[in-house]
């Protein structure tokens, strides 16, 4: 049954393909610096952080710039296919309702536009990587996995969103809450030691923060994910897509009536 | 293998009498379930639909129409029953479905055309195919929005039928548009028959249902009326449930019944004959008020004579809804005398071919001398529907034939 929707899809990629590069041309069509903006939306945050980390709190960090960025990037990443994912299926009334096609589909394309957004922004952690000369490794080999086990949790968190948000309009606000918390209970400005050991172990249970500091380890510090860290990793990103899915798969017959 | 299989099809909608739509309510109500009504909006459908045939779904509003559709589509879930849908479908449900009016009319045929499940590589090579047919190369790259929603449906439709379908599912989708646009759908229509597609289609147009379809289902209140020859099915809805078994029978019909007109005051009238009813007979014999155009219709005027009356004179004229006189005859006009007439009776006139398209029609009725004294006389009391049953456009059929 997975093997033949897996095969399913594939069959619709290039709606799967069309609908997120549409959705992410539609993003920026009417503003005037156009792309520019989801450059410029992640700089600002940069600088103010920056500013704010390094001579208020006096974080000591080695590339901490580089460190802020890439938390923030990999954040953003889970923040926007959420939100962005959660109403493909409600903003999406007129074709769920006069058109069939398997309706993950919708989700899995403002996952992938939410990723277009993020390689965008990714070009200036890139340049920076280059200006402050950071010694590239072949621990790079598992920054595309880390990546891959990011997405699988988002696409599961968003597959459930997108599906509750049909029958219950209030679940977007409530996940808004949820993100804002999640920001700052995700070490992405500070680093995991500034917590008493009892603490780390329970903001360890969160992946996304398991991924960030993998993420950062493997890129800026040039040292190799451990294997238990990858392990709860694929671990976790199977268990979040799975319930995505049942939720989803469970809601989705009735889509059409209720929207 | 049959294109679809439809078996002991159900389906049913959930009314609620509040709705919840937040997680807040639904948790506080977790033990309060909210009271809803079940809407039963197709009951145990049955039906298969060979490769290659046409069938057409007609019935009244509400009668389950495109809840059967979207039901094939797979857009809606059914309750009970299945729908086996054995080859590639594709909806015509709306055009232009997707469409993005901040993006331009390629880049919007290139979304629509994928969402139709084009194949990339095609969409691309017919693009100008396609902006050409609707008429809008020069607008290649305007956006959407600055369209008018006749381009729109244009540029959707020849996105659409680009498509190399297997199954075709249509709802009134020409209903919208212009008259040339209605004449470009049809054309495509039947260039889609003659390919040997299968099509499913729901209209009330019963003209175009006429034209396309080999076996109509006619659906009423959510049951299944009938399926078969689409001329059948098509004479059982406009003429009622077993017309044709009853012709024999002579049914009370719902005419509208000749209400006392009290101020006749131009037409003093001395009822000495009386029009006691007038009724509509269609060709199965059977009184009726709703008629298929071009079929023959029987118009019969019942009288009472008080007293036996020489040589009398029947008259009818007909109007339009909005009180157009259309026509008007009477015995004396066509040269018919009677001779006389005592006690009840009725005379017929038989009307070969209903030549008006569509509309309401009122008729009046008059009995009179020859000097035009009346008898009786009753302005525009009876009524009856006339049913598109072809194509044409207008009010009225003028018979006559193209030649070149």
């Amino acid at each position: 049954m997975v093997f033949k929707h897996l095969n399913n899809l594939y069959a619709y990629r290039e709606l799967i393909w069309q609908l997120a590069w549409s959705e992410f041309k539609l993003r920026y069509k009417n503003s005037i610096l156009g792309y520019f903006w989801s450059l410029l939306e992640p700089m600002l945050m940069l600088t103010v952080l920056y500013v704010v980390f390094s001579n208020l709190m006096r974080v000591q960090v080695e590339y901490f710039q580089l460190f802020l960025l890439l938390g923030i990037i990999l954040w953003n990443f889970l923040s926007r296919a959420t939100s962005i994912g959660m109403n493909s299926i409600v903003g999406k009334a007129d074709m769920i309702k006069k058109i069939y096609f398997p309706r993950d589909i919708f989700v899995i394309s403002s996952c992938i536009t939410a990723l277009l957004m993020s390689i965008f922004e990714s070009l200036i952690f890139i340049s920076f990587m280059a200006i402050f000369r950071v010694p590239i490794s072949t621990n790079l080999i598992y920054v595309p996995f880390i990546l891959i086990f990011l997405f699988f949790i988002s696409l599961g968190l968003t597959l459930a969103l997108a599906a509750l948000n049909v029958f219950y309009r209030d679940v977007q606000f409530i996940w808004q809450v949820i993100l804002q918390a999640g920001f700052f209970a995700t070490p992405i400005l500070y680093t995991i030691d500034i917590f008493p050991a009892y603490l780390q172990k329970i903001v360890l249970l969160n992946p996304v923060a398991i991924m960030i500091i993998s993420a950062r380890h493997t890129i800026i510090y040039s040292s190799p994910a451990t294997v238990g860290n990858l392990t709860f990793m694929l671990i976790s990103s199977v268990i979040f897509l799975i319930m995505g899915y049942a939720i989803f798969n469970r809601l989705e017959p009735r889509f059409a009536e209720e929207i | 293998m049959p294109a679809i299989e439809v078996e002991h099809l159900y389906k049913s909608f959930r009314i609620p009498h509040e709705k919840r739509n937040t997680l807040f309510e639904a948790l506080t109500g977790v033990f309060k379930p909210a009271p809803y009504e079940t809407f039963q909006a197709l009951k145990d459908i049955n039906f298969t639909v060979e490769d290659g045939e046409a069938i057409g779904i007609i019935g009244e509003n509400g009668s389950g129409k495109s809840t059967l559709l979207k039901l094939i589509a797979q857009i809606l879930d059914s309750t009970r029953g299945k729908v086996n849908v054995n080859r590639k479908v594709t909806p015509f449900l709306e055009l232009g479905v997707g469409f993005q009016p901040e993006l331009t009319a390629a880049e919007n045929v290139k979304i629509y055309a994928t969402i139709m499940g084009m194949p990339k590589k095609e969409i691309e090579s017919k693009l100008d195919d396609v902006l050409d047919f609707a008429g809008l190369e020069r607008f290649r790259d305007t956006k959407l929005k600055n369209f008018s929603s006749g381009m729109q449906v244009r540029l959707a439709f020849s996105t659409a039928i680009q498509n190399d379908p297997e199954i075709l599912l249509l709802d009134e989708v020409l209903a919208v548009g212009d008259m040339e646009f209605q004449q470009k759908c049809l054309e495509v229509l039947k260039q889609y028959r003659e390919k040997g597609v299968t099509i499913v289609f729901v209209s009330h147009d019963l003209g175009s249902v006429r034209r396309f379809c080999d076996r109509t289902l006619l659906l009423n209140h959510g049951e299944q009326v009938a399926l078969d020859d689409t001329e059948k099915v098509i004479d059982q809805y406009v003429y009622g449930e077993d017309a044709s078994n009853m012709s024999s029978s002579d049914t009370e019909a719902d005419t509208s019944p000749a209400e006392e007109n009290s101020e006749e005051s131009t037409h003093q009238s001395n009822k000495k004959v009386e029009i006691t009813d007038v009724k509509f007979y269609d060709k199965f014999g059977n009184a009726s008020n709703r008629f298929n155009s071009s079929d023959p219709m029987v118009i019969r005027i019942f009288y009472n004579a008080h007293k036996k009356v020489l040589d009398p004179v029947f008259g009818i004229s007909l109007y339009s809804e909005n009180g157009e006189h259309l026509f008007g005859t009477n015995t004396e006009l066509r040269k018919v005398s009677i001779d006389h007439v005592d006690g009840e009776g009725y005379i017929d006139l038989e009307v070969e071919k209903i030549p008006m398209l569509t509309g309401q029609f009122l008729l009046t009725v008059a009995i009179h001398t020859h000097d035009q004294k009346t008898y009786d006389w009753h302005d525009r009391q009876y009524a009856f529907d006339v049913i598109p049953t072809s194509m044409d456009a207008g009010l009225i059929e003028i018979p006559c034939q193209w030649k070149i």
